[in-house]
């Protein structure tokens, strides 16, 4: 009975006068507050505009919403409820109606069109710059799939004739810079081509295989830095044709036809095959490593020759026809590149196909590491320093609570759990390696997701941003110190619809850290979805 | 894009003795190459067709393409060993014997060919071409000439390819 006390709010905030935390841990004690302040009210099927709500950015500022035509960009600005009561026992009174809306949590600051006539919002994409309150989002015409692969494409990635790509300062809605890729493919769906670290992006043309690492300016202005792919630095291509040029001009007078039609080539861009049949610039790099690597395994020269030809040239073509999926920049030299066929690129699920993860240096233009995606080595660091894969805004400390098997206990200990049972551990690894590289902000900091404070079913909700089936029953959120029930989500309307076959997909939005959430429930009907306001009253 | 479609590589069936014979020889040789290969190469067939192969080549030190590793496809033709097999540079290179698409031009390609010549002998033949380019056949002239007039030049040329494109 004592015990149970030492946990209400009262009792913590004595504690908290009393006694000073263990070093280190003042963080900690502090967010356990959370515990007792939570977003337990809820008011359901709220009156609010129909549009479809993405998130709030990562320091709570701006909700970010689009219009369900998928042409305009609406921001509210978060804001905690007011009303006024006129009865004598105001805490005990339900709400008044009119303060059971949209707009008694949240602000419109304003509505801009970022479509334009034939392109759409693609409504899975944002990026917040949080330094500087800039967001990065994307528009685009509708995907063509077999598109012929021209001009260096790859053969069987789709087509999109139009994506842009637009960074807005997000306290006025004034669009900053625009950055178009044509005839192009860039994966939209939860931002995968596209990473974020700084102030440095990565975008990846699945089509062209390329990355390209552009700088977000303070003035915000989008400057391209580099090109990854056919060549690795910068200056690569222009260093070819301009030795090309030279050894050109040393030969004027005799017979020069093939250093001249290559200048004549470059200049137009449409490079013939011949040009084409050299290995691209971060193949090279890859397959150098590769060899390398394999090479030196065996020093028995007379083994080393089987070796090489059983490990390396049986699989060359394999390793030549890889592409680049996904990438992730560990800091501002190191990318992470996910290699893997074609097929794996396109389609949503990719677990099946073979994959690679190599860590390059683009300063240097060395790979680092090259490792298989079912490999115990890679896994072993992945499952100790996850949070160094996991790159955040390092700008707001709760950024830091985002739990993962490297921070959390008991997340490693789900993780361990899941290793015993797994009955192939080669699956096991390849699944949990699949979450690299990873997305950008594709996690709620919200600290009703922090692991040591609460507990939840991981199936139904989660800080990873995904639609979820919806079930009828109320979400569970339950105190892991007190290991009693702190509050619940329901996600659709308070009394579970007619139709219980009708299939639902809800979709949950946390305050980074405000007691405040949102459940969208949806079905696939066109009626429009269900939202619920949860809060603390 | 694909090269393997030329110099007849292993899929025309035409006449299925010489593609045995052709076949059996190449096998043989792969044989006697893992026996004793050459310093600074090495080369096997690509997956499970044994007429087409990747060569690799270890830049000998003391070379201005020292620190380079040059793949290379070799395709045999079915009436090999006697045509020639069809070699191609897949990794950039500053040469006066290949050209900008990566053809290498090497005496025993061509007429210099014999039946007797072994992929190892080949291999021999391409890292001394490294060390030693042939400016008198070029394939670019314009580097040959630079090979000639500013050795120091062409050296340095050469050393900045490798470090862009062939680490």
């Amino acid at each position: 009975m004592f015990r149970s006390n030492n946990y209400n709010v009262t009792a913590r905030i004595f504690q908290r006068q009393i006694r000073t935390p263990a070093p280190g841990t003042s963080f900690h004690c502090a967010r356990r507050f959370y515990e007792n302040i939570v977003p337990s009210c809820t008011i359901y099927d709220a009156e609010c505009p129909d549009h479809s709500f993405r998130k709030f950015t990562e320091d709570g500022q701006y909700l970010i919403s689009f219009s369900r035509n998928h042409q305009d960009l609406i921001v509210y600005r978060p804001s905690w409820l007011t009303f006024s009561c006129k009865e004598e026992d105001c805490d005990g009174q339900d709400l008044p109606l009119k303060a059971r809306k949209f707009e008694s949590f949240f602000s419109q600051l304003y509505s801009v069109p970022l479509a334009s006539s034939s392109e759409l919002i693609c409504k899975d994409f944002f990026l917040y710059i949080e330094s500087n309150q800039f967001g990065l989002f994307a528009t685009s015409t509708p995907q063509v799939h077999d598109a012929p692969a021209i001009g260096g494409a790859v053969h069987g990635v789709p087509s999109v004739e139009k994506i842009t790509f637009h960074l807005l300062r997000l306290g006025d809605g004034v669009i900053l810079d625009e950055r178009v890729f044509r005839n192009d493919y860039v994966n939209l769906a939860h931002s995968m081509g596209v990473f974020l670290y700084d102030d440095l992006l990565a975008i990846v043309s699945l089509r062209y295989q390329k990355i390209h690492i552009i700088q977000i300016r303070d003035s915000g202005t989008l400057v391209d830095v580099r090109a990854i792919g056919e060549f690795c630095q910068e200056d690569d291509e222009l260093f070819l044709n301009s030795s090309y040029q030279c050894t050109a001009n040393g030969d004027r007078s005799r017979q020069h036809h093939v250093p001249v039609d290559h200048v004549g080539q470059s200049d137009n861009h449409n490079q013939p095959s011949p040009e084409n049949s050299f290995l691209s610039g971060i193949k090279q790099r890859m397959l150098s490593f590769i060899f390398q690597g394999i090479w030196n395994e065996e020093t028995d020269e007379t083994l080393r020759m089987q070796h090489v030809k059983k490990k390396f040239y049986f699989h060359f073509q394999d390793y030549v026809d890889l592409i680049m999926w996904k990438v992730q920049l560990l800091d501002r030299h190191h990318l992470l590149i996910k290699f893997g066929s074609v097929d794996g690129g396109v389609s949503r699920n990719a677990d099946n196909h073979p994959a690679f993860l190599a860590v390059y240096n683009m300063e240097t233009t060395d790979i680092v590491a090259f490792y298989q995606n079912s490999v115990d080595e890679l896994y072993l660091l992945f499952e100790q320093f996850c949070d160094h894969f996991h790159v955040t805004s390092k700008r707001s400390l709760y950024m830091n609570f985002i739990s993962s098997h490297s921070n959390n206990i008991h997340v490693r200990e789900q993780v361990r759990s899941n290793k015993n049972k797994a009955t192939s551990l080669p699956q096991f690894v390849k699944k949990m390696l699949s979450s690299l590289p990873y997305c950008s902000q594709s996690q709620s900091p919200s600290p009703y997701f922090d692991q040591s404070l609460f507990r939840y079913d991981e199936k139904l909700i989660s800080a990873t941003e995904r639609h979820r089936q919806c079930t009828d029953h109320p979400i569970k959120f339950i105190s892991r110190q007190s290991n009693t029930l702190k509050f619940k989500i329901k996600p659709g309307p308070e009394v579970g619809t007619a139709d219980g076959r009708v299939k639902k997909i809800s979709s949950f939005l946390f305050h980074p850290f405000l007691p405040l959430a949102l459940s969208i429930q949806q079905t696939w009907s066109l009626q429009p979805a269900v939202v619920n306001i949860h809060f603390r009253r | 894009m694909k090269s393997s479609s030329t110099g007849g590589v292993g899929r025309s069936w035409q006449s299925t003795a010489t593609v045995s014979c052709s076949g059996k020889r190449i096998q043989k040789e792969m044989r006697e190459l893992n026996l004793e290969a050459p310093p600074h190469s090495s080369a096997g067939p690509k997956g499970d067709n044994l007429y087409h192969w990747v060569a690799t080549l270890i830049a000998p030190q003391g070379t201005p393409y020292q620190g380079g590793i040059f793949f290379l496809d070799i395709a045999f033709p079915v009436d090999y060993p006697f045509r020639p097999p069809q070699v191609l540079f897949k990794t950039r290179i500053f040469h006066c014997n290949v050209d900008s698409a990566g053809n290498v031009a090497l005496d025993i390609l061509k007429d210099g060919w014999s039946p007797a010549l072994t992929i190892s002998k080949l291999l021999l033949a391409l890292t001394s071409l490294l060390s030693n380019p042939d400016p008198y056949k070029p394939l670019v002239p314009g580097i040959a000439h630079l090979y000639l007039e500013d050795k120091a030049k062409h050296n340095e040329l050469a050393a900045e390819w490798t470090r862009r494109f062939a680490r």
